[in-house]
């Protein structure tokens, strides 16, 4: 990856009315499925978690709009409840690791000494562990449930964000500006917080954006193995696992569409991600 | 005499916007310099480009460009590959742009013959090698075996000119070739240009912002402007009496070493920065130690001005960045108003008090401000900080000082992006006047604008000077900017000092050999008797 990589000359404004109609459908998708979740209580036609065995691996149709589970279980009403678990722990991670990423990075890119040198190292060390990896250490630690690979994830995707904030502000800071700044008297915590961290928020929001998607796809990933979410709760991860049996009876949908959701929402993600890179003009890995 | 490159009514431009270029008509003769002389953005390359049949992407064009009768406009990709290999070349700006660098110099120079010439590797080498002493490059032998990165800025442009003359074109294209070079370096290469353009009875077309160096290598100059042609003839004419009031104020603007228009005001007060014996030094991570200021030692009174002059690594930025505690020096005293600078980094309430005292204005305008902060914000800033003001009193107080500078109250909130180079540099003095220093640092702070906007920044800083009682440190490569704004010039070369005087002194009478190669190295026109010195 290069390390030089421009930052915009102004902030995201100038994308909104940019995008390509191919990002419009991502952000359409992405919107969609977001919002669907979040009112399901309210939205959803049926108690996910309502066992109707008159009524089992039952097709698409005006009753069940996607057909239930092998236990009667409204599909639709479950990938609108699922969504709520599913989506509830990319975002813990990205928005965990954005945080920490950036702070670690910014410090790891201003301090010229020692400091700098050991977190790149730490950030290397990082990298060499895969993401599932580490959240199976992590369940094997604290048991199963969504809090031991979330906070797994959180630190394995530290260094892509810590990485990218780190070369950003090793670029910032031989800036002319930034230099102005230091040479006008202001404090550096001013300098580094106020002016430099806002700089870097696009480019970083993309990198973090792109993760979002592959950590959807990690934990979903983890709930299939039956590490992660526990059944009853519907996440679609764990929605494709207990169709297992119905798939090999022949009935695709049950597990059709959760993986099908999953598919959508990591493409959609990553669609927006690689529109927010573009636009920045940096090369994302 | 055939018309080797003829232009004529030449209009470019993308769909629904205004044209990027506008009728340009042009040509150059067998055997003739012409010289196509534009600031930023006129649509010099834009020109020189459509000559080899280039063309930005999209765009909509009409009338004609013809080279030796063919029209690069209509002719098939086949013709115009035959044209770029045989009848014409281009220089660029930025040699090292132009040569792949994991590729040997050798590779570079022969390639074109083995592919497209016929020639064997023993003939193709050896005419490289013929050409590349041609070009006045010693030991041209060893160089074919160099990879890019071994060779200075104004060797790899030899290199590249050499290449350019490898398959004798009839036609050479050169866009800003010296640009990027050191003034001296660029005396040798217009030389180079002047005697094979001569010798061989080529064509060139030399695209320049610069109008000296027209005048010192074009018989006939063309000047563009905003994609038009407002002027062309001989080059002495257009410009001793030009005609058109763009052209008149080019030549004005120009900077031109004028001993008796040394107005800048001799200094007489104590002195406010001193400097003795300062080295720096740095230390490479394979052991070795560069020396990039030596024993350095000057004062400076308050209320003077100051120009220091050197090329690239010279040792002048590491001066001026040792002023504004930028860096540390690694020996030697230096102090400001009689206090001595500690040799450590800064705390950063010392920082905030020697902020009052000194400022700097950087190079490129495009990186010296913060791109995300609205330029009124930035002066208030300053304010705040320095003069203690809260929020309002401080916008009001960046308003005033941004009108002063010429930046009005309607472009307050705009973010430096939607700015001009010279509106940029204009905001940068106004953050750092804000901070109300006594000594203003100028590093190359004009170098990277337009000679009329470059006219324009130097009249504003001699305005504030008066102003506001500045004294001026000014860091730069060019004498003549120099020679206008400070009263004693400072002349650096390698690390070192080399002769420091009052500047009408220096100019007319240089005592150091350096000094007199580097006012000699000035382009001269072609009408002045006097020769091009080496």
């Amino acid at each position: 990856m290069t390390l030089a990589i421009s930052l915009p000359q102004a902030g995201l404004r100038r994308y909104g009315s940019l995008l390509s109609p191919l990002a419009w459908v991502a952000l359409a998708v992405a919107a969609a499925v977001v919002l669907l979740s979040l009112f399901a209580p309210v939205l959803a036609p049926y108690d996910p978690d309502y066992v109707d065995l008159n009524n089992v691996l039952a097709g698409p149709g005006a009753q069940h709009l996607l057909g239930t589970d092998a236990l009667g279980r409204d599909l639709f009403s479950r990938l609108m409840h699922g969504g709520r678990t599913s989506l509830l722990g990319p975002t813990i991670v990205v928005i965990g690791s954005t945080v920490l990423g950036l702070l670690l990075g910014l410090v790891a890119g201003w301090s010229e000494g020692w400091l700098g040198k050991v977190l790149g190292r730490v950030f290397d060390l990082l990298f060499a562990f895969p993401a599932l990896l580490m959240a199976m250490l992590a369940i094997a630690l604290f048991g199963k449930g969504l809090f031991a690979p979330i906070l797994a994830m959180t630190i394995a995707y530290v260094p892509y964000v810590a990485r990218l904030a780190q070369s950003l502000v090793v670029a910032e800071r031989s800036r002319p500006y930034v230099q102005a700044y230091r040479v006008l008297g202001f404090r550096t915590p001013w300098v580094v917080l106020g002016r430099v961290l806002p700089n870097l928020i696009p480019t970083v929001g993309a990198q973090s954006t792109l993760n979002f998607g592959y950590v959807l796809a990690d934990l979903a990933a983890l709930s299939f193995i039956g590490l992660g979410v526990q059944p009853p709760t519907s996440d679609w991860g764990a929605m494709i696992e207990e169709s297992r049996g119905a798939l090999l009876g022949g009935y695709i949908l049950p597990a059709f569409w959760p993986a099908l959701v999953v598919v959508l929402v990591v493409v959609a993600v990553n669609v927006i991600g690689e529109e927010l890179s573009d636009r920045i003009g940096g090369k994302l890995s | 005499m055939s018309q080797l490159l003829k232009i004529e009514d030449f209009t470019l431009g993308f769909a629904d916007r205004p044209p990027l270029l506008d009728s340009v008509s042009l040509h150059v003769n067998d055997g003739e310099a012409v010289a196509l002389v534009g600031e930023s953005g006129s649509g010099k390359s834009l020109t020189t480009r459509a000559a080899l049949g280039l063309f930005p992407g999209g765009s909509e064009f009409s009338g004609t460009v013809s080279v030796q009768g063919l029209n690069t406009l209509t002719a098939s990709k086949q013709r115009l590959m035959e044209l770029r290999r045989g009848h014409a070349s281009m220089i660029f700006q930025d040699p090292r742009a132009g040569i792949n660098p994991v590729r040997t110099v050798g590779d570079f120079l022969t390639e074109t013959l083995l592919r497209f010439h016929g020639l064997s590797r023993a003939e193709a080498t050896e005419r490289a090698v013929k050409q590349l002493e041609q070009v006045g490059l010693r030991r041209a032998k060893e160089l074919m075996d160099q990879h890019p990165h071994q060779l200075s800025g104004g060797m790899l442009q030899r290199v590249m000119i050499a290449a350019a003359l490898l398959n004798s074109p009839d036609l050479l294209l050169c866009d800003e070739p010296t640009t990027a070079l050191d003034v001296t370096t660029q005396a040798g290469i217009v030389r180079l240009l002047r005697e094979e353009q001569q010798s061989r009875g080529m064509g060139m077309l030399f695209i320049t912002h610069d109008l000296n160096l027209a005048a010192s290598l074009c018989e006939r100059v063309y000047v563009l402007r905003r994609g038009t042609v407002v002027e062309h003839g001989p080059t002495r004419n257009v410009f001793q009496t030009p005609q058109q009031d763009y052209t008149r104020q080019l030549v004005e603007a120009t900077p031109v070493i004028d001993v008796a228009d040394v107005d800048a005001p001799a200094a007489v007060g104590a002195p406010l920065l001193e400097v003795s014996g300062v080295s720096k030094t740095y230390q490479l991570p394979r052991g070795e130690v560069i020396t990039a200021l030596d024993n350095a030692g000057f004062s400076l009174p308050e209320g003077g001005s100051l120009g220091v002059v050197g090329e690239s690594g010279s040792g002048k930025s590491t001066l001026a960045r040792l002023v504004v505690a930028l860096e540390t020096a690694t020996t030697g005293e230096l102090s400001l108003r009689g206090v001595p600078r500690p040799h450590r980094t800064l705390k950063a309430a010392e920082r905030k008090v020697l902020a009052k005292d000194v400022q700097i204005v950087f190079q490129d305008p495009y990186l010296s401000l913060d791109p995300r902060i609205p330029v009124g914000n930035a002066v208030a800033d300053v304010f705040r900080l320095h003069q203690r003001q809260g929020r309002k009193q401080a916008r009001a107080s960046a308003a005033e000082l941004l009108g002063k500078v010429g930046i009005g109250p309607e472009r307050f909130d705009a973010r430096p992006r939607a700015l001009s180079g010279g509106q940029r540099q204009r905001v940068a003095l106004a953050k750092a006047l804000a901070a109300r220093p006594r000594l203003l640092v100028l590093d190359e702070a004009t170098s990277a604008l337009d000679v009329s906007v470059q006219a324009q920044v130097l009249e504003l800083v001699e305005e504030l000077r008066d102003q506001f009682g500045l004294t001026i440190l000014f860091v730069t490569h060019d004498l003549a900017v120099v020679s206008r704004l400070c009263s004693e010039i400072l002349v650096m070369h390698q690390g070192r000092i080399v002769e420091q005087g009052p500047t009408a002194r220096i100019l007319e009478d240089p005592g150091d050999d350096y000094t007199k190669n580097l006012i000699a190295s000035r382009p001269r026109p072609l009408w002045d008797a006097e020769p091009v010195i080496a």
